[in-house]
Order: structure tokens, then C-alpha cells, then sequence
């Protein structure tokens, strides 16, 4: 009698006692690239914060251990920068969460018109930094932007900067940078509302709930991830800006508006001192991740879904 | 009694998962936002045949491209078997561009490179030394003297030269005549009616201005023309001190910096030179410093009746001028060049007395070539004739600033742009501003010395 045994299916890729090494061979250009454009720039980031590496003075370049590291415990600037981009990083994340949600709110909503609004939206998201930072040099300057126009009219005086007043000039760049993210929250925030079944409003509605409480109750719940992920992101981001504050204000006036990333740019690229330039963003990774394990921690993200 | 739904471990996993690769993305971002420098490789290169393909990078690409493009069509017809190809380089990233490629390779055969940024060029090994090329081609004898001594002293190597100087410019005071004319003022051929001009011209409430200073990129390079030109302090060291903080400077430097905001614009605390020239070009402004290189923007602007442009005037009546050495634009041959021979070629072609002449009558500044000196467009252009007999005269004290510290760029931009702001602002006094500059440079100074030691 024969016996008819079942052939056990071969794994996709797999030869007769070979290796699986079709997955792999598959991941490899994923494994590369990210190889290539992320572990090498952070590994030679670590390694230059380690080093003294000033490219005009070559005659002290060498290993410094953690005499880097040291410095910047001392350093007003590093102290100064850091406490500002806490600060710029709170202000416009809040501010454009805020207004981001409230747009999506609204062009949520059907009413004539709704495609041309939506489009003015998020048009602001499609304009590149330093176009963004041209066209508010321009409503900012003194002699051809807003305030001429007011000052002709009786409005203010002429010469008025907002750009070289040490009072103004946060608000005048968080207005700036304002308008280029609220549109980034518009996006996500509404991609997510569309997804909220119909049903639950009306059930919600049939109970007697007013719009705010649907709002509080049905709405915000549904975002919840959407605006935690989408915050940590502008955060970093917002920690990370460097092309509208640079054109804009170059950091100044007197350094008032130099965040961490500014700081290292001016010492790595005006300085040349990219050993110090490298501890300093290493700390600045540090406390980016730190601050980011926190927020997702504090916050349960993706903890109720799954 | 509540029920809780076991989770499984395929969503427990998830849950991890989901924040972790956010983590991910997050630092990824975070750190290789500050991914940079790099190994600077050894000096290559080689002299070629003399034929074939060179790069030329311009360091004043844009504004300076239509007259490079004429000179590299006359050298490609003169040397058929040579081609040029041509990148322009924006002068604010001309710096951090060299520096890049000399990190990571990708240097042209030739460059244009100025005495300011001379000295890290060459502590970086990146140039090839050019003082035997000169003196056994057609360029010996036919540079500026004094513009091969900025070239030499810029280098800090001594003797040797390490670019061939084309051009060089010199700070001018324009000045709008109209302006002048019609308030009844003298010409700012003093400081007396350089600072009354200034307060005369202001009217805030019709929002004019006697004066646009320089706040932002660059303020100090103009801060020290001022209060050199001003004191008559005629050296930059005195023994191995600075001389930036000597009282006479810290009276100049007071005086000029109290004209913001009571004979200039607010706006001017982030003047870079393109906000400063435009800024003037508007047409509010009655005076603004600064050199040859925008006689042109003003013509265009005013016309040249309306327009004038003197050298700063000396310390007090009678007495010498003393200014600040210019920086002096010149072209580099790269080390890591493969076709060295086809790249003096275009040097010297390009440094030529009919090449100089055209490219520097373009820009409005000062010939290298001795021979183009002499050419009819200078007797025309007042400005550049008033400030090459400026150069030339000699009785006038050329205080020579330390181009060749390695750290003067950091000290003269990075590291205290900012502190002028403040000293504008009135965050600081002269004197702290000046004794900080002076702390500074010393120290940078002493560690040069100490290098050079060694």
C-alpha cells in the first residue's frame, strides 16, 4: 500500500535546507539606504563630538573625549538658544495645533465654496521656507511693507521694525512661521474628522448632545493620534528650524532669536568648528529623544486602538 | 464587576511598536539634521597636457557672471583646445562651498578666492603656492605691489603667494548730491560734516535718513573703517595687542554707533550689504559707506549727476587718511587640480591687462594689472579714480587687518555680529563691545604665533 504523504510548502524563497534569503535580498536596499543616509551621518556625528575638529586649525584636531561636552555646560550661548527653541517650539506648536484644528473644523463642514477655501488652506503648506521668509521680509520692511502703508495713512511712524526690535521680533517671526504650519495640522487633522463614522454624531445627536459635546466626546477622542503624532513631528521640526529664522532674522537682533539648531549652524559653518557644532547636536538629539519618549509615554499613544 | 478584554499580543506588539518607530523617525530626524564634516583627503592633482576640460568656480557667481562668461569666451577662442566650464558660486556661500569640497573632494582647478578667506584655504592645504608661476610667466612684474603684499600677508605664510591678485577695492562714503544740494551742505570731506550731514538729513516723520549702517552681516568690517578712519590709529597691533580697543577707537566707535536710529532706520540692526545698498537705492537715504562694488546699483538708482562717492576722510584736517586694508579678490589654482597647466593658463589669461581692465571697469573696482590701471575708464568713473588715488597716495596709512588669523572670520562675524547688535541697541557700551573684540583677537593672535612656533 502506498501512502500518499503530504508535501510541507516550501517557504517563499527558501531552497531545501537553504537559507530564507529571499527577505533579506528584498530588504537589502531599504538596509543600505538607510546605512547610507542615517547610521553613517549619526555615527560620524557622535564620533566628531568626541574629536577637536576645526578645519583652519588643523594643528589641533584630535581626540577631546567629553572636553567638548564640558564646554557647552559653560557655554551662555548653547544655555541661551536652548531656552529659546523651548520656547519658539511650545508657542508654535500650540499655536498652530489650535488654529490648525479649527481650520479643519471649519472646511470640514459642507458649504458653497468649500474646494476654493480648502485649497487657500493648506496653499500656504506648498510654499518653500525661504519663498515663505521673502514674502514676510517684504510685509515686514520698514520702507516698502505694512507699516509704510500704515504710517502714510497716520497709522503708527515710519522706520517702524519689528524685525530689529528685540520686544518684537518673536512675535513677528511665530506669525511668520505661523502661517507656513497651521496648514500641516489643517491637512492631517481633517484627513482624520473625514474618517469619523457619521453614525456616532447622530446617535450622539438623537441623545440630545449639543455640538460641543459631540466635539469633547467623539470628535477629540477620534484625533487623538492623529494630533499627538502630528505635534511630536512639528516639534521636531520646530526644533529643528533653521531656514525661516535664518533668512528671517539670521538669529538676531543680538542672538534674541537663535534656537539650538541656528547655534550650530553659525558654529559649524561661520565657526568651523565642527567638533564642538557635533556636540552640540548630539545634545540636542539627547534631549529630542528624551522629551520625545516622555510625550508618547505621558500621552498612551496608540495605546487605546490597539 | 468590569470585563477587560485580554489584549492580545499581537496588538500588545503593536502598541509598542507604534510609538517606538516614532521614536525612531524622531531622532533619526533629529540627529542627522546636524550630520556634517568630514575627512580632508591629501592633496592629489597633477600639471596634465594643458588641454581638455578645467572648472572654474566664480566666488561672486550671479552679479559677476556676465563678464566671466565674455572673458571665458575670449580664452576658449585663444585656446581652442581648453574648456572652461563655469559655476557661480553666491559670495555669502562661498566660504562654506570651498570648505565643503575640501572636506569631501569635488574642488575645482580654479577659484576665485579672497584675502579674507585666504589664510583657512590655505592652513587647509588647498592651494597651490603660485609666487614661481608669476615670476617665470607673463604676469611678473605686472601686479599691483601693494595688492601682492595683501595676497602674501593674507596667506600667514610668509613670502609665498597663494592666489593671484585681480582686483581690489576700498571703502567709499556715496553721498546723494541732490540731497545735499537742496539742505545747503557741505561734501563729508570731514567728520564734522560727515556727522552734521547725517543729523541735517534725518526727518523721521518724512521718513528720511542722513545715514544706513551696517547692523547685520558685515558690521564690523564697517565699524572698523569708521573708527580707524576716524581716530587715525595706523596700526592694527601694537606689540602683540590689539589696538582696537585703544581709547581713540572707543571714542569712534561711540560716536558712530549713537547715529542708529537717530540718523539712520530702525531696519538697519539686520543690514546685510544687499539690505544696506538697497535700503539706500530706495531713495530716503542721504549717505552710506560702502565700497566701489556698488557704484554701478547707485547709477542705476540716481543717475550719476545725482550720485558722488569720496574715500573716508582722514582723522582731522591736514592729516593722513587711515584705513583698514581692503579685502583683495584674486584667482587660486587648486592643489587638487589635474590639469594645473590649463589652469594658469586661464589664470594668467584672465589676469591679463585687457582681461583685468574689462573685468574690473564691469565690476567698479581697482586693476590688479599695473598696465590696466592706466586705462581711460578710470580717468571716467570719478569713484574709482578718487579711491585708486586714495590707494595710491602716500602719505595715507593702510592699517593691515590680521586677514591671516585663521579664527578672523569666526571673531569678525560669528562670534560678535551679535555684540554689535547689542552696542546698537544699547545693551552694551563702546568700550565693553571693543574690549571684547580686542579679548578675542589677542587671544587668537597668541595662538597663531604659538602654531607658528612650533
Amino acid at each position: 500500500m502506498a501512502l500518499a504523504v503530504a508535501k510541507k510548502p516550501r517557504r517563499p524563497g527558501r531552497r531545501a535546507g537553504g537559507p530564507a534569503r529571499l527577505p533579506y535580498l528584498l530588504i537589502s536596499p531599504a538596509v543600505l539606504l538607510m546605512a547610507g543616509f542615517l547610521a553613517y551621518p549619526m555615527l560620524s556625528v557622535l564620533y566628531y563630538s568626541l574629536q577637536h575638529y576645526n578645519v583652519t586649525k588643523p594643528w589641533r584636531n584630535g581626540f577631546a573625549g567629553l572636553d567638548n561636552f564640558s564646554a557647552l555646560l559653560a557655554d551662555d550661548l548653547f544655555w541661551q538658544s536652548l531656552v529659546f527653541s523651548a520656547r519658539w517650539v511650545g508657542v508654535e506648536v500650540s499655536l498652530q495645533l489650535v488654529f490648525g484644528l479649527a481650520l479643519a473644523l471649519i472646511v470640514n463642514q459642507s458649504f458653497i465654496g468649500r474646494g476654493l477655501s480648502r485649497a487657500m488652506v493648506f496653499s500656504p503648506w506648498a510654499v518653500s521656507g525661504v519663498l515663505t521668509t521673502t514674502i514676510w521680509i517684504l510685509l515686514y520692511n520698514p520702507s516698502t511693507g505694512v507699516s509704510r502703508y500704515l504710517a502714510d495713512a497716520g497709522i503708527g511712524s515710519y522706520g517702524t521694525s519689528v524685525l530689529s526690535d528685540p520686544d518684537t521680533v518673536f512675535w513677528a517671526a511665530v506669525l511668520a512661521e505661523l502661517w507656513r504650519g497651521v496648514p500641516f495640522f489643517a491637512i492631517l487633522i481633517l484627513a482624520d474628522l473625514q474618517s469619523i463614522p457619521r453614525d456616532l454624531y447622530e446617535a450622539a445627536s438623537v441623545d440630545g448632545a449639543g455640538r460641543v459635546r459631540q466635539f469633547l466626546h467623539i470628535t477629540l477622542p477620534h484625533l487623538k493620534d492623529a494630533i499627538i503624532l502630528s505635534t511630536l513631528l512639528r516639534a521636531v521640526w520646530e526644533f529643528n528650524n533653521v531656514d525661516l529664522l535664518y533668512t528671517l532674522t539670521g538669529g538676531g537682533p543680538a542672538g534674541a532669536t537663535t534656537t539650538l539648531p541656528l547655534y550650530v549652524a553659525n558654529t559649524g559653518i561661520e565657526g568651523h568648528d565642527f567638533g564642538y557644532a557635533s556636540a552640540l547636536t548630539t545634545v540636542a538629539f539627547v534631549i529630542l529623544l528624551f522629551c520625545s519618549i516622555l510625550y508618547l509615554r505621558l500621552s498612551k499613544f496608540g495605546g487605546e486602538r490597539s | 464587576m468590569t470585563t477587560r478584554t485580554p489584549r492580545t499580543r499581537t496588538a500588545g506588539r503593536r502598541a509598542i511598536r507604534r510609538p517606538a518607530a516614532a521614536v525612531a523617525l524622531v531622532t533619526a530626524l533629529a540627529l542627522t539634521a546636524g550630520a556634517c564634516g568630514g575627512d580632508s583627503g591629501e592633496a592629489a592633482g597633477g600639471e596634465g597636457d594643458g588641454k581638455g576640460t578645467i572648472e572654474f568656480w566664480d566666488n561672486n557667481g550671479g552679479v559677476r557672471t556676465p563678464v566671466w562668461k565674455k572673458i571665458i569666451a575670449a580664452f576658449e577662442k585663444k585656446y581652442p583646445d581648453i574648456t572652461v566650464k563655469y559655476v557661480p558660486v553666491p559670495i555669502t556661500d562661498v566660504q562654506s562651498k570651498y570648505d565643503t569640497a575640501i572636506a569631501g573632494g569635488g574642488l575645482p582647478d580654479v577659484g576665485g578666492v579672497g584675502t579674507a578667506y585666504l589664510a583657512n584655504m590655505v592652513a587647509q592645504n588647498a592651494l597651490e603656492p603660485v609666487g614661481d608661476r608669476i615670476e617665470s610667466g607673463a604676469l611678473k612684474g605686472k601686479l599691483s605691489p601693494g595688492m601682492v603684499e595683501s595676497v602674501r600677508a593674507a596667506g600667514g605664510e610668509g613670502e609665498e603667494m597663494f592666489s593671484v591678485p585681480t582686483s581690489a577695492n576700498q571703502s567709499v562714503l556715496w553721498y546723494r548730491e541732490d540731497l545735499f544740494d537742496q539742505a545747503g551742505l557741505d561734501a563729508p570731506e570731514d567728520w564734522d560734516a560727515f556727522y552734521e550731514a547725517a543729523e541735517e538729513l534725518s526727518d523721521q516723520g518724512r521718513n528720511r535718513f542722513g545715514f544706513t549702517i551696517r547692523g547685520g552681516a558685515g558690521s564690523i568690517a564697517q565699524a572698523l573703517d569708521m573708527m580707524y578712519a576716524q581716530s587715525g590709529v595706523d596700526t592694527f597691533w601694537k606689540g602683540d595687542k590689539t589696538t582696537v580697543n585703544a581709547p581713540e577707537n572707543v571714542e569712534a566707535l561711540e560716536r558712530y554707533a549713537g547715529l542708529y536710529k537717530k540718523a539712520t532706520p530702525a531696519a538697519d540692526l539686520n543690514n546685510d550689504f544687499t539690505k544696506m545698498v538697497a535700503q539706500f537705492d530706495s531713495g530716503d537715504i542721504g549717505m552710506l559707506l560702502h565700497n566701489l562694488g556698488s557704484y554701478t546699483d547707485h547709477v542705476k538708482a540716481f543717475g550719476e549727476e545725482k550720485i558722488a562717492g569720496i574715500p573716508l576722510p582722514p582723522s582731522r584736517k591736514g592729516a593722513p587718511r587711515t584705513v583698514p586694508s581692503q579685502p583683495v579678490d584674486g584667482l587660486g589654482l587648486f592643489r587638487d587640480s589635474d590639469n594645473k597647466a590649463a589652469a594658469w593658463k586661464f589664470i594668467e589669461f584672465a589676469a591679463s591687462h585687457e582681461m583685468n581692465s574689462l573685468w574690473n571697469e564691469e565690476a567698479g573696482s581697482i586693476p590688479s594689472n599695473t598696465d590696466a590701471a592706466g586705462d581711460a575708464w578710470i580717468e571716467e568713473a570719478a569713484p574709482v579714480k578718487a579711491a585708486v588715488e586714495a590707494v595710491n597716495d602716500p602719505r595715507a596709512k593702510t592699517v593691515q587687518l590680521p586677514y591671516y588669523l585663521p579664527d578672523w572670520n569666526s571673531v569678525s562675524k560669528a562670534d560678535n555680529e551679535p555684540a554689535f547688535q547689542k552696542l546698537l541697541l544699547g545693551e552694551m557700551t563702546a568700550q565693553e563691545f571693543a574690549d571684547r573684540l580686542a579679548k578675542d583677537l589677542n587671544e587668537a593672535q597668541a595662538e597663531w604665533k604659538e602654531q607658528r612656533k612650533e
